[in-house]
Order: C-alpha cells, then sequence, then structure tokens
C-alpha cells in the first residue's frame, strides 16, 4: 500500500521525527517500508513563466513558435503542447536546467527544431514529475508571479510503500498508520475535525431506500443522498493527496470517495441517484446466471455465491468489488447516493477471485472492515462533497445495521508474555502499551488482566496476539539474544538422512559432478527409462505446462537430458550423477516415493587429452564396485542383462544379496544418435534403499600376515562364453591349500591368433600360509591341480 | 717431505683431477671409495700409522686431517655440482600436468543443506523427514492455513487427482514429527518444495527450504532470535547481524520475518540488498496455539518456536548466483566451481 509523509503528517505529529527513523521504526512494528520515492522534486531552473505570443512554426504543422516570458526576459520557445496559448502561465525550463534521466542527467540546452531556434522547454505535468498527465502543458493558476521558481510551488513529499500482512486491514489506511506511528513516537494522532452538513432541507424519498436482503453477509449498509452536486475537477490539495498515493485523479465526487478510502480505510461508491430504478437500493445475493458489465467494460456472470447492491430493476454494482458500467457518477449527475458498507470479507474474497476482479476496494473489503468506521467515513466524504462540489445533503442517515460484530475478550497473563518474549517487561510496561493501542483493560491485577481490543483490530484473538503487541511496540531488537539451549532431544532419529548424505559424498569420492533437475518431467522424459508405463507414473493435476506435468519416475530422462545440453554446449567429457526422490503411481513396482542414484559417463576420463582414454563399461563398473566396497557391501554380482535402455549385450544388473537393484550398460545407440558426440554414452541407475539394506561387514578387521605370499601365474585360451566370473568362482571352489587370491592380469582376443571364439587369459594365483613361508613344493603341488582340473573341467587350452 | 705426506698429497691431486672431471654420480662415488672406502688410501694409511715415530706420526696426523676434509669438501663440491643430472636422465617439466584423480562437485543446493544441517545439528537439532506428495492436512489445515487462504488455490499450489498436492512448505514435517512423538522436539527438516510460480530470475516452482522446529516447556521468542543469530554467524561470519521483523504467517503467532545484514556489502548498502542494508531471509515466529491442538499437543503445557528458510535464496547469496535457473541447468562448467 503507498502512503505519503505529508498526507501522514495531517494525522499525526511527525516534527522531529526523520524520514528514516519513520521508516525503520515502521518496519520494525510491522509495515514493512519497502520503497521510498521522493515526489514533486522539481530542479532548478525551472520557473512560471507567461507565454506572449503563439506563431505557427513555419516547417511543422504540429509545432508553434513561442514568446515567452521568464519574468526577466523574453524567450523564443519551440513547442508541441496543443495547449500553449498566448496568455497562460506554465512551468519552463530554461537553459541549462539539469532533469534526472535514469541515473544520468538530462540538461536543457539550445537547440533548433525543424529551422527554429528554441530557447528551453514548456514542461507538462509528467515531464516535472508532479503526474501522469502528458497531454498539454501544466497550467498554473493565472495569479502565480512569473519567474517563481516553480519548486516553490510544491512542497516536497515522499511517496512510502509499506508491505500489509493479511491480518492487519487496521493499516490499510493513512489514519490506521497514524494510530500506529502515535503509538510508537507517543506523539499525538488525530482525525480532521470537520463539522457534517446533517439535511436542512429533506427530499420526498422511499422509505425503504436501503433494503439488505443478504444480512449475513452485509452487516452494515449506509446510504444518504445528495443533491445540487456539481461534477468538475478536484482542488489541486486533493488531486495531489491522491496522486501521492498513486491513485489517478478523476473528478471531484469519485475523488472524494477515494480520498477517504486513502483517509480513512473504508471504501465508499457513489452511484447517480437518477439512473437508481425506483430510487431505491436492494443489497441481496445475484440470481444465479445474471450477468452485468463492470466499470472495467467486462462483463461478468454472476451465480448466488456474489453480493450485488441492486436498484429495483437489476444490479448496479458487484458489492465492494466493482461498480457497474451504468451506475457511476458522469460530468451530468447532480443528485449522488452515496454508499458505505460493510461487507462480509471472505464472500467478497472468493466472488474477487471467481470473477477475476479485484480493486482497492475489494483488497479492504477481504481483510475485513471496520463496523464503526463505515459511519465516520459516510459523514466524512459528505462534508468533503459538499465543500467541494457544492452539494446539499438532503436524506437521513439511511443505516441497515446486521449484527455487530461480538466484542472480543483476551485474558492476558503477564508472566505468559514475558516468558513467551524470554525478557523482562514490567506490567505497567505491558498495560501501556495495550493503552496506547487504544485497547481497554478490565479486572487489573498484578498477575494478568482482560483486555478488549478495538472494532478496527479483527487480528487480536488471543494470548499470543497480545504477544505480539507488547513485542512489536517494544521493538523486536530489544529481544535479548541468550546462550542457545543446545540440549539432546531424541525423539527422532535422523539416521537415514545421514545415510544418505553420507552416500552422496561417496559418490562425490568417486570424481563424479552432482547434478540437480526437477522433480517435474514431460512425459517424454518419463517413459525414457523403459521400465515404466505411462500407467505408472503420478500426474500432476495443474500442471504449469505438459512438458511439466508428470512427477520423474526415476532420474533417467532428466539426466540425460543434463548430458544431451552439456555436449550441445561442446561440454563433452562428463561424469554426472544425480541422488534424488523419484515418485512411482505402481505400488507393484516401487514404493510412490523412494530415492535413486543415477550415474551418468561419456567422452575422456581426465581432462587432460594427452593421457587420458575415453570411458568405457569398465570405468563404470569400477566406480559402482569402488562404491559397494567403500560401502564394505558383502554379497553384490553383476550379471549380464537385457534392458531397453542399453545396448544389447552392452548392460549388467547389479545384484546385491541376490537382488537386482540397478542397472548399468552402455546407453542404447538410438537415445544418443543424433547428439553431437561421437563418444558413447554409460549410464547407471541404482536404488539408493537396495543399497542401504545390502548386508555389509562389520566394523571388525583381521590382523595381517607376517609370512610372505608366493605366486604363480597360468595362461590358457577359453571360449569367449566362459566368463572371468565363472573362471574365478572355479578356482575358489577348489579349495587349494594355502589359497589367497586369484587376479586376472590379462585378456586379450586376436582371431588371426587365436581363432574364432577365442579369447586368451592370464592369471595370478596368491598362496600364502598364516603361520609359516611356504615351501615351493607344496605351492606347485597345489598349483599343477589347479592347471589339471582347468584344462580338464572348464575346457581351455594351457599354455 | 715424508713419503707418507708426499702419498697423500699425489692422491688427492689425483683425486681432484677425477672430481673436477666427473660427470656422474657413480664416478664421484668411486673417488670416495678409493679414498674413504674400506681398502681406500686413508684406511692404509691408518694402518701403517703404527710404524711412524712420535714426530712423523705429528706431522703425518696433521696431512692426514687435513687431506681428508679437503677431499671431503672436493667430493661435496663435486656433488654439488652434478647433482640433478645424477641419474644421467634428463630434468623434468615440472609444470607438466599431474596425474590426479577425478575430483567429484557437491551440488551447490546440497552443499547449503549440508552446511546448513551441520550448523543446527550441533545445536541439538535432529534431521526429520517427510513426502513430497502430501495431504491438505499436513499442508495446510492442520498448519491452521484460513479455509480460503489463496494459497490453497490450484494457481498457487500442485495438486493430484486424488485430492492430495505437492507440499508447498517443508512445515509439512512439523505437523508429522509432531503427529508422531510427544515433545520435546527439536528437529529441522530440509527437503523440496514445490509451488506454481512462473519461473524467473529468483523464482523456481521446484525449490528446497529448510524448516525448524523446538517444541519444549518455556521455550520464547528470544531462544528463537538466539539460535538464527548463531545460525547467521556460523553460515556467513561473525559480523552478520540479524534483525527480526514483526509479520504474519498463520502456523506462528507471533510470526517475524528474519533479515541478515548483508553479506555482500556488509550493511553499507548495494544492488544485493537493495541499498537496505538488509536481506530479507525467511519467515519464523512462535508455534500458533492452534497448530498444537491440532496435532493433540496442550499449548497450556508446550510452547516452541519455528522457522523456515529458501535452501536457493541462501545458495545465490552465498555465491554470488543472479539467476536461480543456473542451479538446474547442470552445466558442468557451472558445477566444477563447488567442491
Amino acid at each position: 500500500m503507498l502512503i505519503s509523509y505529508n498526507f501522514l503528517a495531517d494525522y499525526v505529529d511527525l516534527s522531529g521525527i526523520s524520514l528514516t527513523e519513520l521508516c525503520d521504526k515502521l518496519t520494525q512494528a510491522g509495515i514493512e517500508v519497502e520503497a521510498v520515492t521522493p515526489l514533486n522534486v522539481i530542479p532548478d531552473g525551472v520557473v512560471v513563466a507567461e507565454i506572449r505570443k503563439r506563431d505557427k512554426h513555419p516547417n511543422a504543422d504540429k509545432l508553434s513558435v513561442c514568446t515567452v516570458f521568464d519574468g526577466e526576459k523574453e524567450l523564443q520557445i519551440v513547442c508541441g503542447a496543443p495547449n500553449c496559448d498566448a496568455g497562460k502561465k506554465v512551468p519552463l525550463a530554461t537553459l541549462g536546467t539539469k532533469f534526472p534521466d535514469g541515473d544520468g542527467v538530462f540538461e536543457i540546452k539550445k537547440a533548433k527544431l525543424r529551422g527554429v531556434e528554441s530557447f528551453g522547454m514548456m514542461c507538462s505535468a509528467r515531464e516535472l514529475g508532479l503526474s501522469e498527465n502528458h497531454d498539454g502543458l501544466l497550467e498554473l493558476p493565472a495569479d502565480t508571479a512569473v519567474g517563481t521558481p516553480v519548486k516553490e510551488l510544491y512542497k516536497p513529499d515522499y511517496r512510502i510503500e509499506v508491505e500489509v500482512t493479511p491480518n492487519h486491514p487496521d493499516w490499510l489506511s493513512v489514519w490506521g498508520i497514524a494510530r500506529d506511528v502515535s503509538c510508537l513516537f507517543s506523539s499525538p494522532a488525530k482525525l480532521p475535525e470537520f463539522t457534517y452538513p446533517a439535511a436542512k432541507t429533506k427530499i420526498d424519498l422511499p422509505d425503504n431506500l436501503v433494503t439488505v436482503e443478504a444480512p449475513d453477509i452485509c452487516t452494515r449498509y449506509i446510504g444518504q443522498v445528495i443533491r445540487n452536486v456539481k461534477i468538475g475537477e478536484s482542488p489541486e490539495w486533493l488531486k495531489r493527496r491522491l496522486i501521492s498515493v498513486g491513485l489517478r485523479p478523476i473528478n471531484n465526487v469519485v475523488d472524494v470517495t477515494n480520498f477517504v478510502m486513502m483517509e480513512l480505510g473504508q471504501p465508499l461508491h457513489a452511484f447517480d441517484y437518477e439512473t437508481i430504478a425506483e430510487g431505491r437500493i436492494v443489497v441481496r445475493r445475484a440470481h444465479s446466471g445474471e450477468k452485468m458489465e463492470l466499470l472495467n467494460g467486462v462483463t461478468v456472470e454472476l451465480t448466488e455465491k456474489n453480493l450485488v447492491i441492486c436498484d429495483a430493476e437489476k444490479p448496479r454494482a458487484l458489492a465492494g468489488i466493482m461498480g457497474g458500467s451504468q451506475s457511476g457518477i458522469s460530468d451530468c449527475t447532480t443528485m449522488v447516493l452515496l454508499e458505505s458498507a460493510v461487507f462480509n470479507a471472505s464472500n467478497i474474497r472468493a466472488s474477487s477471485r471467481q470473477l477475476g476482479v479485484s480493486s482497492d476496494s475489494s483488497y479492504r473489503y477481504e481483510r475485513g472492515i471496520d463496523f464503526n468506521m463505515a459511519e465516520i467515513a459516510a459523514r466524512r466524504a459528505a462534508q468533503l462533497i459538499c465543500d467541494l462540489a457544492g452539494g446539499e445533503v438532503v436524506s437521513d442517515f439511511f443505516d441497515v445495521q446486521g449484527e455487530k460484530p461480538a466484542e472480543v475478550r483476551v485474558k492476558c497473563n503477564f508472566d505468559h508474555i514475558r516468558k513467551a518474549i524470554g525478557g523482562y517487561v514490567a506490567n505497567e510496561e505491558m498495560v501501556d502499551i495495550f493503552h496506547r493501542l487504544q485497547m481497554t483493560t478490565e479486572d487489573m491485577s498484578s498477575e494478568g488482566c482482560t483486555v478488549i481490543p478495538p472494532s478496527f483490530r479483527p487480528d487480536i484473538l488471543c494470548e499470543a496476539d497480545l504477544v505480539e503487541e507488547v513485542a512489536r511496540i517494544r521493538g523486536l531488537d530489544a529481544i535479548p539474544v541468550i546462550p542457545v539451549n543446545a540440549k539432546i532431544v531424541n525423539s527422532i532419529s535422523d539416521d537415514a538422512r545421514i545415510l544418505d548424505s553420507e552416500l552422496r559424498d561417496q559418490v562425490i569420492g568417486l570424481g563424479l559432478f552432482e547434478c540437480m533437475n526437477y522433480s517435474m518431467v514431460s512425459v517424454k522424459s518419463a517413459l525414457s527409462d523403459t521400465r515404466f508405463k505411462e500407467a505408472d507414473l503420478v500426474k500432476i493435476l495443474n500442471p504449469m505446462s505438459l512438458e511439466l506435468a508428470w512427477m520423474r519416475p526415476s532420474l533417467w530422462g532428466e539426466m540425460l537430458a543434463s548430458v544431451e545440453r552439456n555436449i550441445s554446449r561442446r561440454n563433452l567429457d562428463l561424469a554426472l550423477f544425480e541422488q534424488g526422490r523419484v515418485f512411482c503411481a505402481n505400488g507393484e513396482l516401487y514404493p510412490e516415493e523412494r530415492q535413486e542414484l543415477c550415474i551418468m559417463l561419456t567422452g575422456r576420463r581426465g581432462s587432460e587429452l594427452y593421457d587420458s582414454g575415453n570411458y568405457d563399461f569398465y570405468d563404470l563398473k569400477g566406480m559402482i564396485e569402488n562404491l559397494l566396497n567403500k560401502r564394505k557391501v558383502l554379497n553384490y554380482e553383476f550379471v549380464a542383462a537385457d534392458d531397453g535402455r542399453f545396448e544389447r549385450g552392452r548392460c549388467a544388473a547389479l545384484l546385491v544379496d541376490g537382488k537386482v537393484i540397478g542397472h548399468l550398460g552402455e546407453v542404447a545407440s538410438a537415445v544418443t544418435a543424433s547428439w553431437r558426440t561421437s563418444a558413447p554414452l554409460f549410464g547407471a541407475t541404482i536404488e539408493v534403499a537396495g543399497l542401504m539394506a545390502a548386508k555389509t561387514a562389520g566394523m571388525a578387521v583381521e590382523s595381517v600376515s607376517l609370512y610372505p605370499a608366493t605366486n604363480r601365474d597360468v595362461a590358457f585360451i577359453a571360449p569367449d562364453e566362459l566368463t572371468h566370473a565363472d573362471i574365478v568362482k572355479f578356482i575358489e571352489k577348489l579349495k587349494l591349500p594355502n589359497f589367497e587370491a586369484v587376479r586376472l592380469f590379462d585378456v586379450f582376443a586376436d582371431e588371426k591368433v587365436l581363432g574364432a571364439g577365442k579369447k586368451s587369459m592370464a592369471y595370478r594365483v596368491v598362496f600364502r600360509n598364516r603361520e609359516r613361508t611356504l615351501k615351493d613344493e607344496e605351492v606347485n603341488t597345489a598349483f599343477e591341480k589347479m592347471r589339471k582340473r582347468l584344462a580338464a573341467d572348464l575346457n581351455v587350452v594351457l599354455r | 717431505m715424508n713419503p707418507v705426506v708426499e702419498r697423500i698429497e699425489t692422491a688427492l691431486k689425483s683425486a681432484e683431477a677425477s672430481l673436477t672431471s666427473a660427470e656422474s654420480a657413480a664416478q664421484v662415488e668411486e673417488v670416495r671409495i678409493s679414498m674413504l672406502g674400506r681398502k681406500g688410501l686413508f684406511a692404509t694409511l691408518t694402518k701403517d700409522m703404527g710404524s711412524a715415530t712420535p714426530e712423523e706420526r705429528r706431522e703425518i696426523g696433521r696431512a692426514f686431517n687435513e687431506g681428508k676434509q679437503r677431499l671431503q669438501d672436493l667430493l661435496a663440491q663435486a656433488e654439488e655440482r652434478i647433482k640433478g643430472s645424477g641419474s644421467g636422465e634428463k630434468a623434468l617439466d615440472v609444470t607438466l600436468p599431474g596425474r590426479c584423480g577425478a575430483m567429484g562437485h557437491r551440488h551447490p543446493i546440497t552443499q547449503m543443506i549440508e552446511d546448513c544441517v551441520a550448523i543446527f545439528r550441533r545445536m541439538g537439532f535432529i534431521v526429520a523427514d517427510g513426502p513430497e506428495i502430501e495431504t491438505v492436512r499436513h499442508n495446510f489445515d492442520a498448519l491452521n492455513a484460513a479455509a480460503d487462504h489463496p494459497s490453497r488455490e490450484m494457481t498457487d499450489t500442485f495438486y493430484f487427482a486424488d485430492g492430495r498436492l505437492l507440499r508447498s512448505q517443508t512445515s509439512t514435517v512439523q505437523i508429522r514429527t509432531m503427529d508422531a512423538v510427544k515433545p520435546p522436539i527439536r528437529i529441522v527438516a530440509p527437503g523440496r518444495c514445490f509451488r506454481r510460480d512462473t519461473p524467473d530470475a529468483t523464482h523456481s516452482m521446484n525449490f528446497h527450504q529448510i524448516e525448524g522446529l523446538y517444541v519444549d516447556k518455556n521455550v520464547s521468542m528470544a531462544d528463537l532470535k538466539s539460535v538464527l543469530q548463531i545460525f547467521a554467524w556460523e553460515l556467513f561470519g561473525k559480523d552478520v547481524r540479524i534483525r527480526l521483523r514483526p509479520h504474519f504467517f498463520p502456523f506462528t503467532e507471533p510470526s517475524v520475518e528474519y533479515d541478515f545484514s548483508c553479506v555482500v556489502c556488509g550493511g553499507k548498502g548495494c544492488n544485493v540488498c537493495k541499498h537496505s542494508g538488509w536481506l530479507e531471509i525467511a519467515g519464523a515466529g512462535m508455534v500458533n496455539p492452534n497448530v498444537f491442538r491440532n496435532v493433540g499437543i496442550d499449548p497450556e503445557e508446550w510452547s516452541g518456536y519455528a522457522f523456515g528458510m529458501g535452501i536457493e535464496r541462501l545458495t545465490m547469496l552465498r555465491h554470488r548466483i543472479s539467476d536461480i535457473r543456473n542451479l538446474y541447468e547442470n552445466d558442468v562448467r557451472f558445477l566444477s566451481q563447488f567442491n
């Protein structure tokens, strides 16, 4: 909401309070100042000037050549405004005047416009920053002395933008803010004094001028009739006030309703009474399907939920939100029906949202209107209309009241408040704060009292609300910083979270870059993981777009997209992973939410070009083995697998404790074919829950043998089908005496040398005894036994 | 001249010649052995000393010691001269790239979450978690959000056909935890949240928050302020001041927003803090008695505070990132700047 410093100063004494101090205190009290803009800053050099002569520009139809007197001399000024008529007094920016222009300045210089010299610039209101008006030159009153600096005609002001939280309807007016300023600075605040121009003559009006058919959502409706109104421009002071709070002056009657809304927070509506059928108002719920055209030109179709202000025939205004297109004040209006009403906040909020229409009025009604202010505002507006538009009140107050809001009584225990704030506050100080906030107190004792908030404070309902009042008026800076009570509260355990973060660090330790993608994906991205069908996906009912309409069933699709994005930016060497939550609608497949790990590798292994080759399947597998070993996973194996995401024959399933918990392999070329890289892509997905559940070696370790190992090497030619895992398992199963380990040290396949379907493999077998050094003979015996069994049982040709 | 002394002189001369021309450590070693080795000159001389007269012995002794000293100097000089090319290999280009293991990088959002969690764990907070697909009760009702609160609208929050929603705040974990365990409770809950915000430089419909909740007897606003002050110091350094401002949230009363003095300009005013000297960090407050009632905790007996803040906001401030979308692009040139 916008207020202005000068506007505020009309209601509360601000003498001795600097702008900065004011803004700081407001912010500290919960009325957050978001921006301060200086107003009426008119540069030096702009003076009042009189146009003495206007001639047509010889070379341009739209320009005039004026002779202008600045108080000392006559100047020739070329001007494009339509109203630069001789005799008018206007602002003139003389040569050398500097206007702010973005971060720099714009200086008025002697210029030639279409061949005619010009010695200055006459200004519109917008050019001086006084209003948005740029239709023509700003015309100054005829009695203004020529040569006067224009800045002396306008008092400098500041527009202050404050953020008002939804619980504080009492701050939606200058008077409301003034009340708090008064409390914060202990500076007196008062409403302007005025006399209500009660009707001297009463004209014949229907007895039922106001009928409220929906008293549950219209708790008060005040109508009064003012006649002999002369619609015209508002006086300068009123226009300046409206402009200072961001409103556009329209005409004197509308301006008064807007002014009083800004002043007191009560929205008002002025009807042209002569257009009101039968001269009476009916406040009722709309009929379903009823249509009306609003002031902004939009036609809305109403339902029974919407509250409307009708005449004898049809709706004339959407209650509290906007007038109808035909109800408003026109230039020929002479009789005004002035409405000041209290409508139900939730109803107005719902209608405004349902119909997509909002206004300064609905903004205030949505948050709640002070039942008592409706009457004061009605009187204030009538007084201003009579003063400024020459009107005359010719009716009684038609004040239809429903149920008054119940008085709220809040029990206050001073100790509770002190404990909640966490510092000492004297009872007297609290009570003083309540009183300064216009709350009344009863049942006073040394322990507490009953607090009765004023009608404009609907937010005060319980003791916690009083804590807030005491805290905020004293200032939250006054709350002490005390030693932190870091006590251990073991009500829950965070082990799962710690394990998750530990796993992430282990993956990072493999040299991978962590990625983060959105949880919402397109159906194409989701189904790029071929484990899932559309029925397995969790679909969002109201997505931002179809591209973001499904919850990711796995990290696969967006990780592919991340790889592709990097490649398109020519980042070709990638080692990426994401660890995050994924979603599944098919309970037979996976739980609704689970953690997944996804790894992608492509391009070169190292960043250096001279010393690294491209990633291959075994780099990926090695990383995963590292991870498993780091986590001390006991039983895992990699088994050849067939999975739609990967090239056939280039994919493995990862089994832990006999269960598949992930897949890895070379990503299907159909996916990567169009990418601007020739390097293959390797990917893996692993279920985090599977890793977490894996059986692991305990913390206890074995002591190391002090005796040396003896190695024996064996090489043989084997058929392709015989896997490394088969061979290792075979050798391990032989249970050779003193056997410690078997390690592959060479594998190669060359059709020319070995023939088709054959490969050569070489293993080192390690023997060791924990108690003694082994003798060559015993190792040889064991080794020979192994060679024989290999040749006989595995059908390999020893070399 | 005594013949022994003469022998020393001669041997030294020849050793000097060899050492001056030596090109490798091996050649120097050869000289060292011939002179100082077990069968070298000085060892032999020591054996022969026995037959000399005391007078001769003094003379020989002086020559012996001086000669040995001189030889050692010569050896040292020679070693110094040929050091480096001693192995016969060329000197290394030490500026060639080292063979380092691949270095992984944590995502800056993860990093911020981990740092926040570490700070709060030190202050006795335990990490709690909850699902991202949530019920209206956990996200709104139990948190005292008004039945017609705008954030419940389909325009603001993502819904599913079964009436559930994507949590719009980690405050859901407050309810999950209070439903599950009895006070005292002291938790932080980092996690992903979703809102239907149109993406721009500072808004993402997919973002992260960290929530804090402390429920105990006699918890005060001073406790809240102190925890947040320590958090600010730990995260951004001892110069950071905090400021509380009254605000409004349905689930806390009193509610506050808290600001840090600008971590970029130190509070003097800059573009990042819009020249105010303060950065709006997040919201907090004392748990609203209605929230306690909604989870069956007696507000007469227990009190508490809650706070929540945006991880992206903190991350962007810490690393001076001006566009939130950079965080979700996964460009390795961006990611490699974090470790």
